[in-house]
């Protein structure tokens, strides 16, 4: 059970499908692993099916309903059913993505601590990267331009707001600076989905900015 | 436009029968389709959800009339295709169709914008699978409130939400549209889930 969650807003968007794909694939991940998120997303659902059926109907002739039933002996399409995500596989959202397992990735040193990972979603205007942080690794300073949710997927990492833990949702905003450091005891494995590219406040670090480029897609 | 009509006492999805099952017109015709392949039924269900389908289709959306049609055309026939999968211990019959509509109208905005994706709306919505009593009739109960309150809500409020829900516009493009500052928009929604009581913590 997590203790961090997307907030009303970020569920309500999400339950009305009008969320960007890289970030409602953020929080379904959240969601189908949080009882608490799932009723709640569960009852901003049913709010909606509430709306639809308040809807002043719009006339559909019987050409419309002919076309369809003709159709109703056509091949169904062929549905991988959705395995249910359990609390200790790779999430499948993720596995569809990534063909293989974490060891399979492509990843990208930076730095001896941390590893990055692009997936491509299709999502034109968001980033949707898996980081790998070593047990005790810090992440350089860094503020965001634009929104980022964090999701962990293994292991945990702390900064000085607190210490966070597998299944934590989380969100930044811009301005927001912080330096996440990975729990000792394992390596911490999140998703981050962003909608701009951070940039490092550490001056060690402050060389890399102009090359941090949004990678999308 | 909202025009709340139905009536909480008279709601067909509040009945229950003595097993616990909802028993519903619209649970039926699904069960219908599933199990005996039932036209009729389908063409009950069509007459119903078709036109709130357009309508869902055209609101506030930029698709051409030819692209509401398809859309409506899609969502029946995935209907007929997955009434096996309804469980009607699990959701009102309206949630079941309504997402099937929401999913399907995501991914039509995605295909005209030639989103090149792997992942369908449906990929990444919230499977609703649990199977503790308590937690089903707790569902239910929420429901029904909603249903029962949201015709109580002030109109302000109503607007938003429709705007969010019917129209899928973001919080910040709704306060771009009305021309109201983001924090009232959110507000307002939050206003409104309160009222409804969809609350964070039980």
């Amino acid at each position: 059970m997590s203790n961090f969650h997307p907030d009303l807003d970020l569920l309500t968007d999400y339950a009305a499908g009008s969320l960007a794909l890289a970030q409602a694939a953020c929080v379904s991940i959240h969601v189908n692993h949080c009882r608490r998120c799932q009723r709640i997303a569960g009852q901003l659902t049913d709010l909606g099916a509430s709306l639809f059926e308040a809807l002043t109907p719009v006339a559909v002739g019987d050409t419309q309903l002919h076309a369809v039933l003709a159709r109703l002996d056509d091949e169904k399409p062929l549905e991988y059913a959705r395995n249910k995500d359990d609390a200790s596989a790779t999430p499948a959202i993720l596995q569809r993505l990534m063909r293989g397992d974490f060891s399979d990735l492509n990843w990208k040193n930076i730095g001896s601590t941390l590893r990055i990972s692009y997936l491509k979603t299709g999502d034109p205007d968001h980033e949707f990267a898996l980081y790998h942080i070593r047990a005790g690794g810090r992440i350089p300073e860094h503020t965001h331009r634009g929104t980022e949710m964090t999701l962990i997927l293994e292991g945990g990492f702390s900064d000085v707001n607190g210490s966070y833990h597998k299944g934590d949702f989380l969100i930044r905003r811009p301005g927001d600076v912080h330096a996440p450091t990975a729990l000792q005891s394992e390596d911490c494995i999140c998703l981050a989905v962003v909608d701009a590219p951070l940039k490092f406040t550490d001056w060690k670090f402050r060389w890399m900015n102009p090359f941090l480029k949004l990678r999308t897609a | 436009m909202l025009h709340v009509t139905n009536t909480y006492d008279g709601d067909p999805e509040s009945l229950i029968d003595a097993d616990g099952k909802r028993s519903d017109e619209w649970s039926e015709c699904l069960a219908l389709i599933a199990r005996k392949e039932d036209r009729a039924a389908f063409t009950r269900l069509f007459r119903h959800f078709a036109p709130l389908m357009k309508a869902f289709a055209l609101s506030g959306s930029t698709l051409s009339a030819n692209h509401a049609d398809e859309l409506v055309q899609e969502v029946m026939l995935k209907v007929w295709q997955k009434a096996g999968a309804f469980d009607p211990q699990k959701a009102a019959a309206s949630t079941w169709i309504y997402t099937i509509a929401r999913n399907c109208r995501t991914d039509l905005f995605r295909r005209l914008q030639k989103f090149d994706t792997p992942l369908s709306a449906e990929d990444v919505s919230d499977t609703q699978d649990s199977e503790d009593a308590f937690v089903l009739l707790h569902q239910k109960r929420s429901r029904d409130r909603v249903r029962a309150l949201i015709r109580e809500l002030p109109g302000e409020q109503a607007q938003i939400l429709a705007k969010v829900y019917m129209e899928g516009k973001s919080h910040s493009e709704v306060s771009g549209e009305l021309d109201i500052p983001l924090g009232t928009v959110k507000s307002r929604v939050r206003l409104a889930l309160q009222k409804l009581q969809i609350q964070l913590e039980r």
